[in-house]
C-alpha cells in the first residue's frame, strides 16, 4: 500500500518549498517535485512514520549518500528533526525532469535499436555501479527508471534493495519477494534472499529491453494471477517464438536471449558486459 | 591470464618444467604448495619469471585434511587446518589470512592471486558462504597488489551428479566478482577422465565459466587439455604425472607405500594416439609405417626412433617428452582464440587418434595399457557441445568480437 500525503498538506509542511506535482509513491514514501528558494527543481520525499526506523531505508540513504553516478538518482539532503508539535524525515533528491520510462514503453510500439542501444547501455553503466558497490536493486521497473529530456536514464528508488556486503536485515527463512512481481526474475519468485545477487536486475533488465524491442512484455499478460505470471517467467520460454523477437538480427536476439535465461549462472556476468554489448551491437540494422 | 598451457607443478616437476620453458613450452606456471616448501617457491617462481613465464601460486585448500611439511612452511597454514577441522573462519582469522595472502603473493611476484577455496559441495550453502568470504579478502589483497584475482571453482561430485545440483553451485559461483576463474573438476580415481557423463559435465561447467567473459584456466587438466580450449578455456595446467591429470581427492591421502608406480615401465606418449604406448614388444610388432605414424617426436624423445629397435626411455624423459608433447599441441589449438574452432581441432585430432588405434587392432595388436577407452567418448562430448551448447558459443563470439 503506497504513503500518500495529500500534496496541500505536504505544502503547509514544507513551506520553504513550492510543491509542483505529486510523483509515484512507494509504501515507505510520499514524493513529489518541488522547487526551491532559488528555482532548483528538486525530489522530496516523505517517510512514512512506519518506515522512518526501518534498517532497509537506513541503509538506502547510506548508498545514495556515497554515489554519484550520471544514471543514479543524487541525494542532496536527508533530514530527520522531532520538536515538540513538529516530526519531519524527508529526504531531498536530484529531481529527474522528464518521463517515467514507463510513458515510452507502450504495447505495440517498438523503439529503434540505435535508441535502445544508447538508452539500455547507459542503463547499464548505472547497474554497473550498483553492482560493484554490491547493491541489488531488486525493483527495476518502468516507473523507477527517469528517463531525462536528452533520453538519458536515471535509476530511482532504492527502497527495496538488498546490500550483498552488509549483514542480512532479515531472517533466513524469509524469501526474495520483495519488488514488483512482472518485472521478478525467477529466483524472487522461488529462491531464497540468497539466490538474489546483480543478476537478479539483469533480468529485469531483460524485460524492458524485451518491452522496448518487441513492444510487449515478455511473460505477463494483463489479468494475470501471480501464479500465472510465476509459471510464465520460471517455465516458459514462448517469448523466444514471438514474431518481433523473430524479427530482431541475431546478435540482439541473443543478448535478450542471455538477459532472460532462468538460471542466474547463465546470464551475462554483469551490466558492464551488457552494456559494452549493447554499444557494440547499436548500428545493427 | 596468458593464453595457452601452462604447467601445473607437482611431484618434483620444478626442474621438469624449467626445461620445458626453456623449450618453448609452456606460457604459466601454478606452484603447488604441497610439493614445493615457501622458500623455494619463491626461488622458483623467480626463474619461472626470468624465462618468461607468469606464476601464480594454488594454496590448495580444497582438500584441507591433507597436511605435509612444504603446505606447514607457508604463512596461511594454521588458516588451512583450521579449514580441516571444520570450524568456521573468524574475522579475525580472515584479517590474518589476507596478510598472508598478501606476503605470499608478493613474494612470488604472482601474476595474479588464485583465491584459496574448498570444494564447493551439493546441499552445502555454507561451503559458498565459506568461499565467497575467501574470494572477498583474495580479491582485496589483488586489488591492493594491482593484479587479477581468479577465483577457484572446485566442483566436487556431489555437484557434479546432475545438472540441478551444477546450476545450484555454479549460480553463486558466478556471482563473484572475479577477475577469472581457476577451474576445477572433480572425477573418479581412474588413469584418465573417461565417462562421457562426467567429462560432459566438465566441459559445460568450464563452457559456463567461460560465458562469463572471464578467463578460465582449466586447472588439473593433463591430456583432457586437448578439450579445453574447445570449451573456451583460456589455459590449461599440464603436469607430467597421472595425479596431475585430474583432480581426485583420494589421491591426496598418504600412501603408506608405493604401488607399482615406480617399478611400472616408462609410458610413451603419442601425440597421434593422444595416449601412451609403453611396451617395446607391442612397437616391435608394428610396421615401420605404424611406427612412424604413433612414435611422434619431441626434444625429450631423441632415444626413440621409428624403424630401430624401441629402447626404453627413461622415466623422466618419458615425462619430459609428454608434458612438451601435450603442451606443443595445446598451444597450436589457443594459436587461435575462438573455442568453436577450437573444438574442431580437437575432434579432428581425436578422430585421428581413434583410426590409429583401430589401425594397430587390425595388425592385431592389443595395446595392454588399455590406452584408447577416452578418445572416442572424448570426441563425442565435443561434439555434443558443439550441438547442444551453440548458443554458449555464440555468446562467447559476441562477446570476443
Amino acid at each position: 500500500m503506497p504513503f500518500v500525503v495529500p500534496m496541500d498538506r505536504a505544502q503547509a509542511e514544507f513551506p520553504d518549498y513550492n510543491f509542483i506535482s505529486p510523483l509515484t509513491p512507494s509504501a515507505q514514501k510520499a514524493a513529489f517535485h518541488v522547487r526551491d528558494e532559488n528555482g532548483n527543481d528538486l525530489c522530496l520525499k516523505i517517510i512514512s512514520p512506519l518506515h522512518s526506523m526501518d534498517e532497509r531505508f537506513q541503509r538506502e540513504v547510506q548508498f545514495l549518500q556515497t554515489i554519484s553516478h550520471p544514471n543514479i538518482a543524487k541525494l542532496i539532503e536527508y533530514t530527520l528533526s522531532s520538536r515538540p508539535g513538529q516530526y519531519r524525515h524527508y529526504i531531498i533528491e536530484e529531481y529527474i525532469d522528464g518521463v517515467d520510462l514507463k510513458e515510452k514503453l507502450r504495447h505495440g510500439e517498438c523503439w529503434s535499436r540505435p535508441d535502445a542501444s544508447s538508452i539500455f547501455s547507459q542503463l547499464c553503466d548505472g547497474l554497473y555501479e550498483c553492482c560493484n558497490r554490491g547493491v541489488v536493486h531488486r525493483d527495476l521497473k518502468p516507473t523507477n527508471i527517469r528517463l531525462k529530456p536528452n533520453d538519458s536514464p536515471v535509476i530511482i528508488d532504492f527502497g527495496t534493495a538488498r546490500h550483498l556486503n552488509l549483514p542480512d536485515i532479515t531472517k533466513t527463512s524469509e524469501g526474495a519477494a520483495f519488488g514488483t512481481w512482472p518485472w521478478f526474475a525467477p529466483e524472487q519468485f522461488q529462491g531464497t534472499k540468497y539466490d538474489i545477487d546483480h543478476r537478479t536486475d539483469l533480468f529485469a533488465l531483460g524485460i524492458l529491453l524485451y518491452e522496448a524491442l518487441i513492444g510487449k512484455h515478455p511473460f505477463y499478460q494483463l489479468g494475470m494471477t501471480y501464479e500465472e505470471g510465476q509459471e510464465a517467467t520460471c517455465y516458459s520460454n514462448d517469448c523466444f517464438s514471438d514474431s518481433g523477437f523473430l524479427a530482431l538480427p541475431f546478435q540482439w536476439k541473443l543478448i535478450l536471449d542471455r538477459l532472460l535465461r532462468k538460471n542466474r549462472s547463465e546470464r551475462p556476468k554483469d551490466a558492464g558486459q551488457v552494456g559494452t554489448i549493447l554499444r557494440r551491437i547499436g548500428e545493427i540494422l | 591470464m596468458n593464453r595457452g598451457p601452462w604447467h601445473q607443478c607437482g611431484d618434483r616437476s620444478q626442474k621438469l618444467v624449467v626445461e620445458q620453458i626453456e623449450h618453448g613450452a609452456g606460457v604459466g606456471v601454478i606452484l603447488s604448495t604441497r610439493d614445493l616448501s615457501y622458500q623455494k617457491a619463491e626461488q622458483y617462481a623467480a626463474i619461472y619469471h626470468d624465462l618468461g613465464a607468469q606464476v601464480l601460486i594454488d594454496l590448495q585448500f580444497y582438500v584441507p585434511g591433507f597436511t605435509n611439511i612444504s603446505l606447514a612452511s607457508y604463512p596461511t597454514h594454521e588458516y588451512r587446518a583450521k579449514i580441516s577441522q571444520m570450524q568456521p573462519l573468524s574475522d579475525n582469522d580472515l584479517n590474518g589470512l589476507t596478510v598472508a595472502l598478501q606476503e605470499i603473493n608478493q613474494n612470488i611476484n604472482a601474476d595474479g592471486i588464485i583465491s584459496p577455496a574448498i570444494i564447493y559441495q551439493a546441499g552445502r550453502p555454507d561451503t559458498v558462504q565459506t568461499n565467497a568470504r575467501l574470494f572477498s579478502i583474495s580479491k582485496q589483497v589483488g586489488d591492493e597488489l594491482g593484479i587479477p584475482t581468479y577465483a577457484t571453482v572446485v566442483l566436487g561430485k556431489s555437484v557434479t551428479s546432475s545438472d540441478k545440483t551444477l546450476e545450484e553451485i555454479l549460480s553463486p559461483a558466478t556471482s563473484l566478482l572475479a577477475d577469472g576463474w581457476y577451474f576445477i573438476f572433480e572425477f573418479d580415481p581412474e588413469r584418465i577422465p573417461s565417462q562421457v557423463e562426467s567429462v560432459s559435465r566438465c566441459c559445460i561447467a568450464g563452457l559456463r565459466l567461460a560465458c562469463t567473459g572471464r578467463p578460465v584456466l582449466h586447472a588439473y587438466a593433463g591430456p583432457m587439455a586437448l578439450l579445453s580450449f574447445g570449451f573456451g578455456a583460456n589455459a590449461a595446467g599440464i603436469g607430467h604425472c597421472q595425479n596431475l591429470w585430474k583432480f581426485c581427492p583420494e589421491r591426496w591421502q598418504p600412501q603408506r607405500r608405493r604401488t607399482g608406480g615406480t617399478k611400472a615401465p616408462a609410458r610413451f606418449f603419442s601425440r597421434s594416439l593422444w595416449g601412451t604406448i609403453v611396451y617395446p614388444d607391442e612397437v616391435a610388432r608394428m610396421s615401420i609405417g605404424l611406427q612412424e605414424q604413433i612414435l611422434t617426436s619431441s626434444p625429450f624423445s631423441t632415444q626413440i626412433t621409428p624403424g630401430k629397435p624401441f629402447l626404453s626411455i627413461t622415466r623422466w624423459n618419458a615425462n619430459k617428452h609428454l608434458v612438451h608433447a601435450i603442451c606443443s599441441t595445446v598451444a597450436e589449438i589457443a594459436a587461435v582464440n575462438e573455442p568453436r574452432i577450437n573444438a574442431t581441432q580437437a575432434i579432428s585430432l581425436l578422430q585421428e587418434a581413434v583410426k590409429l588405434h583401430g589401425t594397430i587392432v587390425d595388425t592385431g595388436l592389443t595395446l595392454r595399457d588399455n590406452t584408447n577407452v577416452y578418445q572416442e567418448n572424448w570426441r563425442l562430448v565435443l561434439n555434443e557441445l558443439l550441438e547442444n551448447q551453440s548458443s554458449d558459443f555464440d555468446y562467447l563470439e559476441l562477446l570476443r568480437t
